[in-house]
């Protein structure tokens, strides 16, 4: 998750078509992907939002990162968030208090499980902003209750995760939107565009900046005492990671467990993000095959095709948190998250200024999704694209931990005639969670 | 072989783990699996701290063998131990861990052997197949429960028979579990190539009172394992009265082969209430491949504005010329939504005869599509100009204004006079801001970069003051050569409009060949203000482009030298703390002797040496010789962390320190250097004690910041 402080105050909530389709007029005047945005009449969105065209939401672990998705979904007209579930008492009562503030009424229920949530039938959809220790069991639950889902990442914690997430989504039919904002951001999906219509000639590289590459894992503290439950439910907070004991100091959920095992963490965080946009840049193809160790602040992967995919984490040109780089034979853009872009043409712009292009808010991440409720497409973060950024994320991670290189089959899903990689592409979940 | 975690400390400290923040900037060295194991089996099995089991365990995941399964079986009964034990039996290979679960599996009880029976399930241990049948008439539901889905992950014909004929039989409460498991039996059989055996079972969870979800799951499973045989399924889905249904009829549509379904989802559509055509629409839209078009034409029109709008948006993804007239049709509406959609699809339609098609509309169009067309040719980049050419001349601004607007898109080198000429001799005022830019979209997209600036730099002269500064901004924009000595020459000219515009312009240029102009600017431009915008311009394509190091540093020493003034003389010591070099430090060293300069210098100094740390370079003497001068120096403690906890790393700065204020630790960052982070989530600080000199000093340092200790007063 990115802790992009930029405002989300979108004029009228409903900028999205207007600047999609300014968007989508791109380079050669056929299609840039963007979402398909059906006119608002169409689907219920034009101020008079019949009940029948409501999506009903709850939230599951809402705190920092989760209120600024709250945010961007309570904007939303045809959005009635009715629940609330969290491990701490105090997020509990204040996401309550903002979402009846703002349907003007004391109808927002909280748990404390997020399996009662869950139960409910009339929540169509949820929002699961917890720590990523529970991204993707939460994920899973939530896909089997019949809820469709905006989950925020990194969305797994293992290769594994990665594979079963996306059967999950495909076998329960279920709409899943990985938060990773930056594929409805338009200057991203211009840089990406560029980079998969091939105007940037053959592709070489991609860069995603992995934000450190240090191999994180949350330990096992001195004892503390264990809060009251109905304060703080350290048991559900630990949910599918190994026992211990508590200790205050662990409950950054931000960080805790993050990629879970031994090789957690690392380039996860903000790889989760800039190597979700490479993979987009090479057209969603399967991940990289081989994966080096660093060296030099690098880590280089490629793919089959021989592009390469390069975790970088200097030499960037100063253009916000999050950057990536395409490179091409013929061209070259990079883009950061001040929704600037650079690139080695002005005629890749086909006569358009960047700041037109446009960048920030996250809110057409959460639009997209809510369109995709509503008609059953796939939406830009779904399933698979996260399943394919992860798994990327996930190995690079595990060449870093060995010191070596590693190579993927991306058939078998296993790394070949390499066990140790092998065995760091799972781990068990504590009792009684299941995926 | 060392562990990862030995240097931490903490297993002197009993209880204590620390969560872990392991720089691995570059690559470790592997460790060998024997050496490994047995050392952590001997932590195993020794009266060490649960916590110090616990990341044994973990670490065992890796090095583990059949050795290792007994120590880990014995932990598995372990409430605080049990998960742990599970994360390396969970992925070592081999019998011996299978059976040891199966034993607990016979054993234990509770939540605990949920999670042995979920281990099972993902090792897919056939073997334990009659335990978990046995399992599912547990009086715990979760344990009854685990089994199921575990046998569902087995699939093979035991646990898939007990499954279904579980189905029928089990409580209320265990219905959905059997359920999942169940279509995790189908769904493996459907991937072997056993369709038909998949769809019993699908067909069987699908009548079953299972939950809504559970029928959804079997219901997209009976559908596909049908073939083109599961079309009808499909269809009488997407008009269930169950919105779940509905909703799963319209996903599958998408990923559902063949063409039958197109067909039928034509003939759906005729029938279909208008809340569901919206829908299906777009999912038909979705099938490009073999979507039934003229039924999509048909709704968009609709008397239905839901329908109409919906279908408009999907010809955008699958329509083609045989859409235009419509389109335009409603492009030029009276309903401004439906314009705005319609005009959006025409910008996209794809189809090959498209083009040819507006430019053939083109000739004789008038009224409101003329416009519109215009417009579509800017944006589809249509090669029309001599029609448009045609339009410049039209009495209406607003159909010159668009076809301005479609030549910038459209025209070629051979013709771009027309619109500089548009833009130079201007006749008509209101057309001047429009012909500006869209000489400026034509020139930037131009292939032939440096004809085009040819052209622009010879009508410079020519033209009136304000569209001289236009011209050198367009010239700016492109780039190039030509463009590159037009605005330089600006600058250095003896206009003081094109001072100004050239100045600015080459202050701002966006490539390294801007160098030796900007130099040449910042040494001898014609005034103070314009020298100061040359040289920041020369220190910013050294801080800003890719270049050889010796270059850059190069070019720094050059700004330094030249620049007449502190503030820019600052900007380069920024520079090379950005790209931290030897030789850039020897720089920063030797603006120390600036007076006004010390401080940063300084900062900068230390900074790149900290950077410079790994990289093999001799800091210290580069230090020494730039003239920073030895001293006796004393370590007396030194102490890393915050909130009240922290660890003493004297040892570790007592064999960094040298004979220089300044402390070089190995590793990158200070978690690193002192063997881990004592207090993960929080910034910490570093303390030191210290004699210089014989003066006794302290000096705190924010985590990670460059040791450097002040001089003791």
């Amino acid at each position: 998750m990115s802790r992009k402080s930029a405002a989300v105050a979108v004029p009228n909530g409903q900028p999205t078509r207007r600047q999609f389709l300014k968007t989508s007029a791109a380079v050669t005047g056929a299609a840039i992907a963007a979402p398909t945005i059906i006119p608002g009449s169409a689907l219920g969105l034009d101020g008079a939002v019949a009940p029948s065209e409501r999506i009903v939401v709850g939230g599951i672990g809402i705190g920092r990162r989760g209120g600024y998705d709250l945010g961007c979904f309570l904007q939303q007209k045809d959005v009635q968030f009715v629940a609330v579930c969290d491990i701490k008492e105090k997020r509990r009562t204040a996401v309550k208090k903002q979402v009846d503030a703002h349907h003007s009424n004391d109808q927002c229920a909280t748990y404390r499980d997020f399996r009662e949530l869950l139960d409910r039938s009339d929540i169509d959809a949820v929002l699961i902003a917890t720590g990523p220790n529970w991204h993707a069991t939460a994920a899973m639950t939530a896909a089997k209750a019949g809820k469709d889902m905006y989950c925020e990442k990194p969305v797994t914690k293992n290769i594994s995760q990665s594979l079963i997430l996306a059967d999950t989504m495909r076998r329960t039919g279920r709409v899943f939107q990985a938060g990773t904002q930056r594929r409805n951001l338009p200057h991203f999906a211009f840089a990406c565009e560029l980079a998969r219509t091939g105007r940037l000639g053959k592709l070489k590289k991609v860069y995603a900046h992995p934000a450190g590459m240090q191999a994180m894992m949350s330990g096992w503290l001195v004892p503390e005492t264990e809060p009251d439950p109905q304060l703080v439910d350290w048991n559900m907070y630990l949910g599918p990671a190994a026992w211990r004991p508590f200790n205050k100091k662990l409950l950054d959920g931000f960080n805790f467990e993050k990629g879970g095992g031994l090789v957690g963490g690392g380039v996860l965080e903000w790889g989760s993000h800039c190597v979700d946009l490479c993979q987009w840049a090479v057209d969603d193809c399967l991940p990289p095959v081989e994966y080096n160790a660093p060296k030099d602040g690098e880590l280089v992967a490629r793919y089959e095709n021989g592009t390469e995919l390069i975790f970088r984490e200097k030499g960037w040109i100063p253009l916000g948190s999050c950057p990536v780089r395409f490179e091409g034979e013929d061209g070259w853009v990079e883009a950061g998250d001040s929704g600037k872009m650079v690139l080695s043409s002005p005629e890749l712009l086909a006569g358009r200024e960047v700041d037109e292009i446009g960048g920030y808010p996250a809110t057409f991440h959460v639009r997209d999704f809510l369109d995709c409720v509503k008609s059953r497409r796939q939406p830009k973060g779904n399933a698979v694209a996260a399943c394919n950024a992860h798994i990327a994320c996930h190995a690079a991670n595990i060449a870093l931990h060995l010191g070596r290189q590693v190579k993927y089959d991306n058939v078998k899903h296993e790394f070949i005639d390499d066990e140790q990689a092998n065995r760091l592409r799972s781990e068990a979940l504590r009792e009684p969670w299941r995926l | 072989m060392k562990s990862i975690f030995a240097p931490f400390g903490w297993l002197a400290l009993g209880v204590l783990i620390l969560a872990l923040a392991m720089p691995l900037a570059d690559a470790q060295q592997p460790r060998d699996s024997v050496t490994e194991e047995q050392r952590l089996l001997t932590v195993l099995q020794s009266d060490a701290p649960s916590a110090q089991k616990a990341i044994s365990c973990k670490e065992l995941a890796i090095y583990g063998s059949g050795k290792a399964v007994p120590e880990l079986a014995k932990l598995l009964p372990d409430p605080q131990l049990s998960s742990w034990a599970r994360i390396a039996l969970e992925v070592i290979p081999g019998e011996q861990a299978n059976a040891a679960l199966r034993t607990a599996a016979e054993s234990m009880q509770g939540q605990l052997l949920v999670g042995v029976i979920n281990t099972i399930g993902v090792r897919r241990d056939s073997q334990a197949v009659p335990i978990l049948i046995g399992h599912l008439k547990d009086d715990d539901v979760e344990v009854a429960s685990a089994s199921a889905v575990a046998l569902g992950r087995i699939a093979d014909d035991d646990a898939r028979k007990a499954l279904q004929a579980a189905l029928a039989t089990v409580p209320e409460d265990l219905r959905s579990p059997v359920a999942e498991a169940c279509v995790l039996c189908a769904e493996a059989r459907l991937l072997s190539g056993r369709q038909k055996e998949a769809a019993e079972i699908y067909d069987q969870v699908r009548n079953a009172e299972v939950p809504m979800q559970r029928i959804v799951e079997a219901t997209r499973g009976s559908i596909l394992a049908r073939g083109q045989a599961g079309v009808p399924l499909l269809v009488q889905s997407l008009r269930s009265p169950e919105k779940k249904l509905r909703q799963l009829a319209l996903a599958t549509v998408r990923e559902f082969p063949g063409d039958q379904i197109d067909a039928a989802l034509a003939k759906e559509l005729k029938v279909a209430p208008p809340t569901r055509a919206v829908s299906i629409i777009q999912a038909m839209a979705d099938r490009p491949q073999t979507v039934v078009l003229p039924a999509i034409l048909a709704a968009a029109r609709s008397d239905n504005p839901q329908v109409q709008a919906s279908a408009i948006d999907a010809l955008r993804r699958v329509g083609d010329e045989s859409c235009l007239e419509i389109l335009l049709s409603l492009a030029t509406s009276d309903d401004p939504e439906l314009q705005q959609v319609a005009k959006s699809t025409l910008a996209e339609l794809p189809g090959e005869g498209v083009n040819n098609r507006i430019v053939t509309m083109l000739s004789g169009s008038k009224g409101k599509q003329y416009p519109v067309l215009l417009h579509l040719v800017a944006q589809r980049r249509v090669d029309a100009v001599p029609q448009v050419v045609q339009a410049l001349s039209h009495q209406d601004p607003v159909i010159r204004h668009a076809a301005l607007k479609a030549l910038g898109q459209t025209v070629s080198i051979d013709r771009i006079s027309l619109l500089i000429d548009a833009v130079v001799q201007s006749k008509k005022a209101e057309d001047t801001e429009v012909a500006s830019q869209a000489l400026r979209a034509a020139s930037i997209r131009m292939p032939d970069r440096e004809a085009c600036a040819l052209q622009l730099s010879k009508s410079i002269p020519d033209a009136v003051a304000a569209t001289k500064t236009l011209l050198l901004e367009i010239l700016a924009e492109m780039g190039g050569e030509v463009a590159l000595a037009q605005v330089s020459a600006a600058a250095m000219s003896r206009d003081p409009q094109l001072q100004d515009d050239g100045s600015r312009l080459l202050g701002k240029w966006n490539s390294v060949d801007a160098a030796p102009s900007l130099m040449r600017l910042a040494v001898s431009g014609p005034s103070s203000k314009y020298r100061v915008r040359g040289m920041r311009g020369y220190i910013g394509v050294a801080r800003k482009f890719p270049m050889p190091e010796s270059q850059r540093v190069e070019m720094c020493r050059q700004a330094f030298e030249k620049a007449s003034r502190i503030e820019e003389q600052k900007l380069v010591l920024d520079v090379v703390q950005i790209h931290p070099s030897a030789e850039g430090l020897a720089l920063a060293i030797k603006a120390q002797r600036v007076p006004a300069l010390k401080t940063d210098a300084t900062l900068a100094a230390s900074q790149i040496a900290q950077k410079l740390g790994g990289k093999a370079v001799d800091v210290a003497s580069i230090m020494k010789a730039g003239g920073m001068k030895p001293v006796k120096l004393q370590i007396i403690k030194a102490t890393y962390g915050a909130d009240g906890v922290s660890k003493d790393v004297t040892a570790v700065i007592q064999k960094s320190a040298g004979s220089l204020p300044w402390i070089k630790l190995s590793g990158r960052g200070y978690n690193a250097a002192f063997g881990g982070d004592p207090v993960p989530g929080k910034v910490k600080k570093l303390i030191i004690q210290y004699v210089m000199d014989g003066k006794r000093g302290t000096g705190s340092f924010e985590e990670n910041a460059p040791i450097l200790l002040p001089q003791p007063k």
